[in-house]
């Protein structure tokens, strides 16, 4: 395969992860800015973890996205209790902490004759397990995305559960939630704690692809940016955010041509569309007709 | 202690351009309630046509600055019509996506008339530290710091004293209610947004005149940076923005002083998670952060 292909498939398929992160809080009714800091506290992890403590990759990984997740539950408790844009500016303030405490963490030890680890905002060179193991570009984007197709396999099956339904629910009406005897409290600390872990996954495989991270990658840019995605490509699916990913980094990417006005297409597309589809290209109505039409087409089929 | 004592004033100083974005911000976010994250971008648009003004035609102060003012207003004006005017009132996460969208319209088209990253912009005053007694004081921050209480008389007048302000009272109160008393919500929300920009305006002139320079990234800078003193203040307060500007702008000052750069911002984020877990209505926005509470309770 093309090289520069791959590149740009690896691409869709990291921030993709950091998308549906921010997609599963938008199921419950909250706007996170902050789901950047958990991709960066995975990177570092698992960037710290492989290189300079000698772990496999796939342990890597895993210690990445659990510390991603322990540190979602950290923050959540003392800030569910917040509604709507104070939670979402309590993730922001969260968010730029964890990035200025990266501009200042440095953590460095020698391994042969080299200084490996984080230092300040030099960034963190040389998370070179991929490259030292001989794992091609190609192969490490078939890991993302049997990983990427194992967090959608996951939201499928959620959609289809209860737990799903809960979600769903709490997005539309925490009062009704409450009504239901369910704790809301609970159910969003879970979805926040799920976000933190999906995003750290994405976090984690990011530091290994690019090998170098430093702290300002993880910029509030990013937050509103995975957002976005949700809500370009629609709220009612978890393809949605994949859509709106492969829409902004694909597009931007073959309209090249365009040089330096594509922002301005691109920004006016989004607007437009936002208003004719608030709620994104797939949102529940048009994933309600689909669903239909494929079951009548089934129907009609057996 | 002459150290704390100046680092209080200089923070005040500092402060005085966080709080005359936050009330900007807050006029929009009370009629609004939702989020325009394009009030910085719009700004620093309106910014760019003054140094336009001032790079062309070698203009004086008052035209920059009324080159400004109009460029925000114009740039407010089209946010409006894109990100909240078209999106039905519900589709609050739509506007404020929309409005990030067209933030990043915005940077372009400033980058493409200004490809060079930085601009001088026109000082409205010559720089001259005052003393008084040991302490020092610069006369561009005291003029913006007396700016911000101005524009803050000015918009209470205009809030508290004219129709017009009655009628954005109601709509930032009760949308519905207003409707039905024939106000036109629409037109309403529009002059509020251009107002907000036009006062947003005058704060970028003077925020930039004081710097010197102008850089596409001081987009960013006034949505976050209005942003958090809004919030440190209380939403929706116009009192509170610019007490929530000023203790922003005095935090900022004394952990450059006492912890160096690195940790001035990192300290105004604690402070401001500190704030949303244990004061989330701000400095002046418990009262009715609190009614909200209690009323949905009793629903």
């Amino acid at each position: 395969m093309d090289p520069y292909l791959v590149s740009v498939l690896s691409n869709i398929g990291m921030i993709s992860f950091i998308a549906l992160s921010a997609y599963l809080l938008l199921l419950v009714g909250e706007i996170s800015f902050g789901q950047q800091a958990f991709f960066a506290i995975s990177a570092y992890g698992s960037g710290i973890a492989t290189a300079m403590w000698g772990w496999p990759l796939w342990l890597g990984l895993i210690w990445g996205a659990a510390l991603a997740g322990f540190a979602a539950l950290l923050v959540a408790i003392p800030t569910l209790r917040l509604r709507g844009l104070y939670f979402s500016i309590a993730t922001l303030a969260f968010a730029e902490m964890v990035r200025l405490i990266f501009e200042i963490f440095t953590y460095q030890i020698e391994i042969d004759g080299e200084l490996v680890g984080p230092d300040g905002s030099e960034g963190f060179r040389d998370i070179r397990y991929v490259f030292e193991s001989d794992v091609t570009a190609f192969e490490y984007m078939i890991v993302i995305y049997v990983l990427l197709a194992s967090v959608l396999g996951f939201f499928f099956l959620l959609e289809r559960s209860r737990l799903g339904a809960i979600f769903r629910m709490l997005g539309e009406d925490p009062m009704l939630t409450e009504m239901q005897g369910l704790n809301a409290i609970r159910y969003k600390l879970l979805a926040v704690v799920m976000a933190g872990i999906i995003a750290g996954i994405g976090g984690g495989l990011y530091a290994h692809l690019t090998t170098y991270v430093e702290p300002k990658i993880f910029n509030v840019m990013l937050g509103v940016h995975s957002l976005a995605y949700g809500l370009i490509g629609g709220l009612g699916t978890a393809i949605g955010p994949l859509i709106g990913v492969a829409i902004d980094i694909g597009f931007l990417e073959s309209i090249r041509g365009l040089a330096g006005y594509r922002m301005i297409v691109f920004g006016g597309l989004v607007a437009v569309l936002l208003i004719f589809r608030p709620r994104g290209l797939l949102d529940e109505s048009a994933v309600h007709w689909l669903r239909l039409r494929l079951r009548r087409r089934r129907d009609a089929a057996g | 202690m002459v150290d704390f004592i100046q680092n209080c004033i200089d923070g005040v100083m500092l402060g005085s351009s966080y709080a005359l974005l936050a009330i900007g911000f807050t006029l929009i976010f009370g009629v609004m309630r939702r989020l325009n994250l394009s009030y910085g971008p719009s700004i620093m648009l309106g910014a760019f046509v003054g140094t336009l003004v001032y790079l062309e035609f070698q203009a004086g102060g008052l035209a920059v600055a009324t080159a400004t003012v109009v460029g925000a207003v114009l740039a407010g004006m089209y946010v409006e019509r894109m990100c909240f005017w078209a999106i039905r009132q519900g589709a609050a996460l739509a506007s404020m996506v929309s409005s990030f969208a067209v933030w990043m319209q915005l940077e372009e088209i400033v980058t493409i008339v200004f490809p060079e990253r930085t601009y001088s912009f026109p000082p409205f005053i010559e720089a001259v530290p005052l003393d008084v007694g040991p302490f020092f004081i610069k006369l561009e921050n005291l003029i913006m710091f007396l700016c911000a209480g101005l524009a803050a008389v000015l918009l209470h007048g205009l809030l508290y004293r004219t129709r017009f302000g009655l009628a954005v009272r109601a709509v930032s109160e009760n949308p519905q209610a207003a409707k039905f008393m024939g106000i036109n919500i629409g037109i309403v929300m529009f002059w509020a947004f251009a107002v907000a920009s036009g006062l947003g305006g005058v704060a970028a002139y003077l925020i930039l005149g004081a710097d010197g320079q102008i850089t596409p990234l001081f987009g960013l800078w006034a949505t976050f940076k209005g942003m958090i003193a809004m919030m440190l203040g209380g939403m929706g307060s116009i009192p509170g923005a610019i007490l929530g500007g000023l203790l922003l702008g005095v935090i900022e000052a004394h952990s450059l002083w006492y912890l160096g750069t690195e940790y001035r911002d990192l300290v105004a984020y604690f402070v401001l998670f500190l704030f949303l877990i244990f004061r989330p209505g701000g400095l002046m926005g418990q009262v009715a952060a609190e009614r909200e509470e209690a009323a949905m309770r009793r629903v």
